[in-house]
């Protein structure tokens, strides 16, 4: 009940809220601007590839035509705006969530795990608001963008942190793959960067790197099923815990490896804005990685004087 | 410049409305944990076991594991068929929840290698005879690649070839006939077909493949 009952500084929280309001206008702005609202969301019968029924919403707006679901994706790029920007609060969140699922439900074979995680984000920004300050919500509110006193509750930045952590953990638990599990040949990034569908260009120099692959394998299946390792150092690090796991600094090293792990993905994969979504998650941690630094800002005056 | 250090949390006393929250909270939790735990999609589908990749893991696992492979695969199926039973009875009444709140969870995010990966490819025929439109990874042959490189067309293309996802193929193909259709007046037909081949193995030379899941329109 204590995380429940405990506000804390609301700059994190809207950290995530205008990195997620980037990523929704990033998901649909990309489409938008491939001409693919008509090929992929729309009925066979208006243009489109497939035979989609149309979400809830798109029928009650006449169904997954080109004109309902074009205004369905501008209105999605809008609420992602508006996110960016600090309108509305949890009605914004609310509203953007919608649209947004009325655009990438309509056809289930063009959704990927952005999607999945995107959604989850938004709806945790309606049980959270996210715009007490660096918003447009605190300049009306307060006469500035940014509001020094605003909080907001603790428990929605640990549900952002859960989400990321059991994304990453049931992937782990996935990859049972003979060339994911160590003692097999661990080839599984090597053979994945060989895949034509998701390949950014062509991957066959990666052939004489095959040790480095396998090593970036092993780390990766490790770094992926080990995340309650992550949790458990995090919630030490909030706690103010301090120990001889502090000194591993577990914490700044799933961090870091999680960052290059997505910078590497973004280079050589085409996966959609995905890393870009997960990195969004990342501003959970501002509060755990800021507090190392203050614990070895008040060490270091009392290392001097002795 | 102002301070970028969060302030420390206060904790506060509870409220009835911190009760409410904490009951939620639990079963948000409890509904996210549930649907992402490991679930074998398309485990009902025999042909999918029959892929070769699939195939190839199931050699690997028995040879690890000291079974046979058709032992171990009718243990797998047995098993996954039952997980994804019992999954769809418990979590069948929360899909509300996952629909409307976007709260879905599936994360099996490159699981397994495809070691036998299919490329797409798309070809026109006119009166001089076949010729490529469009090849995956081809700077040559790139009609439409803005929009079949875009990550949202690579997953369904990614997923056409499939035996589950016939349909699918089907309706990928209609859809490129028609826009060849209005581009090409010389168009007499497309094929829409994939080449499936094992990746080869670093420094080998790469396999014969074969064609899979051809689809052929003849244009009006």
């Amino acid at each position: 009940m204590s995380v429940l009952s405990t506000r804390e500084d609301a700059r994190p929280l809207a950290a995530f809220r205008v990195a997620v309001g980037l990523c929704v206008c990033l998901s649909i702005g990309s489409v938008i601007g491939a001409d693919l609202v008509g090929p992929l969301w729309t009925h066979a019968d208006h243009g489109g590839i497939q035979a989609v029924p149309g979400t809830a919403l798109a029928q009650l707006l006449g169904g997954p035509t080109p004109a309902v679901m074009h205004t369905l994706a501008w209105l999605a790029m809008l609420g992602g705006v508006a996110l960016v920007a600090g309108i509305g609060g949890r009605v914004t969140a609310l509203f953007t969530l919608q649209v947004f699922l009325a655009c990438v439900d309509t056809n289930g074979a063009a959704r990927g795990g952005y999607d999945l995680l995107l959604a989850n984000a938004l709806w945790l920004l309606v049980l959270g608001g996210g715009t007490a300050t660096w918003s447009t919500d605190a300049r009306l509110r307060t006469g500035h963008w940014s509001d020094a006193s605003a909080t907001a509750g603790a428990w929605v930045r640990w549900l952002v942190l859960f989400q990321l952590l059991l994304m990453y953990w049931t992937t782990g638990l996935q990859k049972l793959s003979i060339h994911w599990i160590p003692g097999g040949d661990l080839g599984a990034l090597y053979w994945i960067l060989q895949q034509p569908t998701w390949q950014r260009f062509d991957m066959a120099w990666v052939g004489p790197l095959f040790p480095l692959t396998q090593i970036a394998t092993l780390v990766t299946w490790l770094w992926e099923i080990s995340m309650p390792l992550w949790a458990w150092a995090l919630i030490r690090r909030e706690r103010g815990q301090e120990g001889q796991l502090e000194r591993l600094r577990l914490v700044e090293v799933y961090t870091v490896v999680g960052i290059g792990l997505h910078l590497v993905i973004t280079v050589l994969l085409e996966v959609g804005p995905f890393s870009w979504v997960s990195l969004a998650y990342y501003t959970a941690l501002w509060p755990a990685l800021r507090r190392r630094r203050d614990v070895v800002r008040r060490r270091e005056p009392a290392r001097g004087a002795s | 410049m102002p301070q970028l250090r969060p302030r420390p949390a206060q904790l506060v006393t509870p409220t009835w409305r911190d009760h409410l929250r904490g009951a939620f909270v639990v079963f948000h939790l409890v509904a996210i944990t549930a649907m992402a735990l490991p679930s074998p999609q398309g485990a009902r589908t025999p042909a999918s076991w029959a892929d070769p990749t699939v195939q190839e893991e199931i050699r690997a696992w028995a040879a690890r594991l000291g079974t046979e492979p058709e032992t171990l695969e009718e243990t797998a199926r047995t098993l996954a068929i039952a997980v994804v039973d019992a999954r769809e009875a418990l979590l069948g009444p929360l899909d509300p929840y996952y629909r409307y709140a976007g709260t879905w969870q599936a994360w099996r995010m490159f699981v397994a290698p495809h070691r036998f990966p299919a490329r797409l490819h798309v070809d026109v025929r006119t009166d001089a005879g076949w010729e490529p439109l469009y090849v995956v990874g081809s700077p040559d042959h790139a009609w439409r690649s803005q929009q079949l490189r875009h990550a949202r067309a690579r997953a369904l293309i990614f997923l056409a070839p499939w035996p589950r996802y016939r349909k699918q193929r089907a309706r990928l193909a209609d859809w490129v006939a028609r826009e060849v259709a209005e581009e090409r007046p010389d168009a007499r037909a497309v094929r829409v077909r994939y080449y499936k081949a094992r990746t080869p193995a670093p420094g080998e030379v790469a396999p014969e493949g074969r064609w899979v899941a051809v689809e052929e329109r003849e244009l009006p």
